[in-house]
């Protein structure tokens, strides 16, 4: 009889396949349900310490070119 | 823990590999074909074992409405359905030079279809129903009902007159071929079981973190 290689060769390929199929779609929905867990963290996070407070914060956080910025109160008043 | 059973499943597949082709001998009748049965034989096995732990699961939270039992049951479920479709196609690869054909409705094969699709039709009501608490319940009876069919399909062989072969491994007196295919066989076997262990373990830890995140 022959070997019939072919036909081994699709046997192999098509269980290699579809098991690294499976093994990628499931890294996939772990990515996916990690970056929802994540945001949901970030939103009890928001709505426990409250909107205004991470604003102040924001304000008080160094510019982009890295400059610290002066607290509000010790800012001299517009001149006239 | 997961991460560890997944290369211990990787060096066991890779391991597996080198014994099919390297270790094996050419079969006398059917030539380098046989060796498909290091791949067929194994997932069917391993299909086995995914749904036996899939009915005593279901078991466990019929008695004890368990979660975590339920979540064992839909994964195994899961790698089941595909590591028995996998021994399908691979077993219907391997007729086509033996027997002439792709297909035949024979006693085990259809008896085996009808496994792959008491499965399906499994993980397809899980989908259909909404409610969690009755999706488990009803699957768990129907995963448990499922199960009876696996004893139809391995002593489908001695019950009726079929064109597939008698069980290599699970029959009376043993195994009777040469240690060099006894091995191979062996060490695929355990690769696909290691194989289908690693990938319940992932999966009823990605459903546990889906219930967490829907909560």
């Amino acid at each position: 009889m022959p070997d019939n290689w072919g036909f081994v060769a699709a046997a192999y390929g098509l269980t290699a396949a579809v098991l690294l199929i499976y093994w990628r779609r499931l890294a996939k929905k772990e990515r996916e349900v990690e970056r929802l867990t994540a945001g949901r963290s970030r939103e009890r996070l928001t709505a426990e310490r409250g909107p205004e407070r991470l604003t102040t914060e924001r304000s008080r956080e160094p510019s982009r070119t890295g400059h610290p910025r002066p607290d509000p109160d010790s800012r001299p008043p517009l001149q006239q | 823990m997961v991460k560890t059973l997944g290369w211990v499943a990787a060096g066991a597949l890779a391991a597996g590999l080198v014994m099919a082709f390297g270790v094996a001998p050419r079969e006398v009748t059917q030539g380098n074909v046989q060796r498909i049965m290091y791949v067929h034989v194994p997932l069917i096995l391993a299909s086995y074992v995914a749904f036996v732990v899939l009915a005593l699961a279901s078991l466990v939270y019929l008695i004890r409405r368990d979660a975590g039992a339920d979540r064992l049951a839909h994964a195994s479920g899961e790698v089941g359905v595909m590591f028995v479709g996998l021994g399908i196609a691979t077993g219907s690869i391997w007729g086509k030079p033996t027997w002439g054909a792709w297909w035949t409705w024979d006693a085990r094969l259809t008896s085996v279809a009808i496994l792959f699709v008491m499965y399906l039709g499994y993980l397809l009501l899980r989908g259909t129903i909404d409610d969690p608490e009755r999706a488990a319940r009803y699957c768990a009876v129907l995963g448990i009902v499922a199960a009876l069919d696996i004893p139809l399909v391995h002593f489908s062989v001695y019950w009726w007159r079929t064109l597939h072969q008698p069980p290599s491994l699970m029959k009376p007196g043993g195994f009777t071929g040469s240690a060099s295919i006894l091995w191979p066989l062996l060490i695929n076997l355990l690769a696909f079981v290691v194989l289908y262990a690693y990938f319940v373990a992932r999966r009823v830890r990605l459903l546990r973190a889906e219930a967490e995140a829907a909560a």
